[in-house]
């Protein structure tokens, strides 16, 4: 199981759905997913693949491009091959399947992505914010253009 | 969890102030009398937003607020962020400077387990082990004083190497320390394993199994008294770890008493491996020659890219994901903290159990609520 | 944050107990008793007796959380002052902010202050309570503690070590002792 048979049997499946996949070093991968079927890839890699460890999912802001990326960290118990899979969700509207079927641990993280940069999830058992306050769920604060951030209400600095 | 009650059922929340010492998270437990038929567990009261900080400070200034994240741990903290930042620049380490990190990282992990185990045993009413485990963490703190300058947020790493060598006479205080403590957790061991109270309150509560807990995705001391033998340091190893010996502490009954005697064997296991880094510590610069970052300049620019680097925290697995465009400020940083998918089996494990068995159940899991809300 | 939620749990209102005058006494109430004592030589002795025994509340926050714990136990002891730690609000005299104060953990602490009864005063311990500490461009903590807390004794650092906390408790006795405290009315 290494690097190189694992990127061959993806692209092999899913000839449509996985694109620009490279291999970085012997237990890194990266490849980039399409937003639609990201619940079957999922379930393939967890299933036959034995990826079964959610290492951590979470979204970068890229305003000049106009597009807001899904990233999916996936690791294993029993082999040390790391795969980073991308999606990419246009920025005025971005929506994507959940995957809490397939790891049950993603549920906080995207609950977390959701109130930091307002990606909504499909399906979701129970979105709601994890770690704003309920008066700041609607200005997403990790996006590139928050106003509210630096905070310069602080007055005893030295 | 539904809100909606039955007869003879009542809603409690407990917190987010509570006598549990790891930092404020609320806990709605639905009951049933004394059982308890559901719960939730809330977070956010202590989230300070440093993946947005990170994203206005140079890399220098970096390493300072990400010390912050998990204080029972500092020194892995930091390994894993200028371990990343390192990976995607190109950066070799010096062979001194590796093994000093090694030695600072498990003198870190040797004083986070003794106040976890001794923490639990203050909520299940010992309240003298605790006494005793808090007078010999301050021999470890003071060893880790001697050598960074500060006792809980270091700042002791650098890009390339490490801040200081370590000082005279460290081998020799090492020696006199480590002495004291091996009879001191022989102690703790016979005053657990022989005291009936203990074991009645410990053995068969909480019973985690292995499938169970690799589909929750559960790492660190948790997953090992499982059974499965997951360790960073022995599946990807980082720094000087595949030449050091040691092995992998388990135990096959998943329940309390499991988790507890899981952290003490990893306490022997530290301390055999700082023994064997000052036998074989060699002579040598502290960083690399003839680099811009040799010479700790203030101002470094990074090549554009994104690397993932995961360590083994005293908590589980640890991992940053930085993203770089070349300038001298990162894009984006992302932290996966080893307690967060920890705290999310708690709601499963809770259903059934009197509600005089939550805290020891929850303090077993030994979280530390600052680097889930970050 | 400008909106508090008020909490009045300590309520110093008159009886009214159905007649104004009663041959040969004089009716009084506890307040004007204290404001009366305040002017006298009694009032050193009972600063005396609150100074030598202040009981702290325990709810670490942050990173000061870890050395608040250690300053408590065996080693740095501070059971020799008479300071020791209580879990519930109802028994401790001084709330020690230790740590950063986040918008959505301000009106849980402001409740758990007005539980505590008079008399009680603040330490702020940690840059973190003084100013926001190395977070202070954060969206999500509170910099300015002092506007809503009456506080006696700033304690900087980033942690302290022990030693700090205990001369700033020190200092709180020595104001105690010279009437110069902000503890709320007694």
């Amino acid at each position: 199981m290494d690097a190189n048979s694992i990127i061959s049997s993806l692209t092999g499946k899913f000839p449509e759905d996985i694109y620009d996949a490279e291999i970085e070093s012997d237990i890194r991968t990266i490849a980039k997913v399409k937003p639609e079927n990201v619940v079957e890839v999922c379930r393939y890699l967890k299933e036959d693949l034995s990826f079964g460890h959610l290492c951590c999912e979470f979204g970068v802001d890229y305003p000049d491009r106009n597009e807001i990326e899904v990233i999916y960290v996936i690791g294993s118990y029993e082999h040390p091959v790391i795969l980073t899979m991308k999606a990419l969700l246009p920025r005025d509207n971005p929506e994507i399947e959940s995957v809490v079927p397939v790891y049950w641990n993603a549920n906080w993280y995207e609950r977390e992505t959701y109130e930091l940069f307002g990606v909504k999830y499909l399906n979701h058992p129970d979105l709601k914010p994890l770690v704003l306050p309920e008066e700041m769920l609607g200005e997403w604060p990790l996006r590139k253009d928050y106003a509210g951030f630096p905070n310069k209400t602080a007055r005893n600095l030295v | 969890m539904d809100e909606t009650v039955g007869p003879s059922e009542m809603i409690v929340h407990l917190g987010p102030q509570h006598p549990m010492m790891p930092g404020p998270f609320r806990l709605n437990a639905k009951l049933r009398g004394e059982t308890v038929v559901d719960s939730e567990v809330e977070m956010g009261w202590i989230h300070k937003g440093i993946e947005k900080i990170l994203e206005s400070k140079t890399y220098l200034q970096g390493i300072t607020i990400v010390d912050r994240i998990c204080y029972l741990a500092a020194m892995t903290n930091e390994e894993a962020y200028v371990g990343c930042v390192e990976k995607l620049a190109g950066i070799e380490v010096p062979e001194r400077a590796q093994y000093i990190r090694v030695i600072m990282e498990e003198l870190s992990r040797l004083q986070s387990h003794i106040l976890g185990m001794g923490e639990y045993a203050s909520f299940v009413g010992f309240v003298s082990m605790f006494m005793y485990t808090i007078r010999d963490r301050e021999d470890v703190m003071s060893l880790i004083d001697s050598v960074t300058g500060a006792r809980v947020t270091h700042s002791f790493l650098r890009y390339g190497g490490v801040k200081d060598d370590l000082p005279d006479g460290f081998k020799d205080d090492v020696k006199y320390v480590f002495g004291n403590l091996r009879k001191a957790i022989d102690k703790y061991e016979e005053l657990y394993s022989t005291d009936s109270i203990y074991k009645a309150r410990t053995k068969g509560i909480g019973v985690l199994t292995a499938d169970v807990a690799k589909d929750l995705g559960v790492s660190g001391p948790p997953l090992r008294a499982t059974g499965v033998a997951f360790d960073i340091r022995k599946d990807e190893p980082y720094l000087v770890y595949d030449d050091l010996d040691f092995k992998v502490c388990t135990q096959t009954d998943g329940d309390v008493y499991a988790r507890i005697q899981v952290r003490l064997d990893e306490m022997r296991e530290s301390m055999y491996i700082i023994e064997q880094c000052l036998d074989q510590i060699p002579e040598g610069p502290l960083f690399p020659e003839n680099t811009a970052y040799g010479k700790r300049s203030p101002v470094m620019r990074i090549p554009a890219g994104e690397a993932f680097h995961r360590v083994e925290d005293p908590r589980g697995e640890m991992g940053f994901y930085v993203v770089s465009d070349g300038s001298d400020k990162p894009y984006r940083v992302k932290i996966r903290g080893p307690v967060y998918p920890t705290l999310q089996t708690l709601p499963p494990l809770l259903k059934g159990v009197p509600v005089a068995d939550i805290v020891a159940i929850a303090g077993s899991m030994d979280t530390c609520t600052s680097e889930v809300d970050r | 944050m400008d909106e508090v939620e008020q909490t009045n749990v300590e309520q110093n209102d008159v009886l009214d107990v159905g007649y104004t005058d009663v041959p040969g006494t004089m009716l009084t109430d506890s307040n004007a008793i204290a404001d009366f004592l305040k002017k006298t030589k009694i009032q050193d002795v009972l600063n005396w007796g609150r100074k030598n025994s202040l009981w702290f509340m325990v709810n670490a926050m942050g990173c000061c959380g870890v050395e608040l714990l250690a300053t408590g136990m065996a080693h740095y002891d501070t059971d020799r002052f008479g300071i020791i730690p209580r879990n519930s609000p109802r028994h401790a005299d001084v709330l020690i902010i230790s740590g950063y104060v986040t918008k959505k953990y301000l009106p849980a602490l402001k409740r758990v202050w007005d539980q505590m009864p008079a008399p009680k005063w603040v330490i702020c311990f940690g840059d973190c309570a003084i100013s926001g500490g190395p977070f202070y461009e954060s969206y999500s903590t509170h910099q300015n503690v002092d506007d809503i807390f009456p506080v006696d004794v700033f304690v900087p650092g980033c942690p302290p070590r022990c030693e700090a906390l205990i001369q700033g408790f020190v200092e709180l006795q020595k104001k105690i002792e010279a009437k110069k405290d902000k503890g709320t009315d007694y």
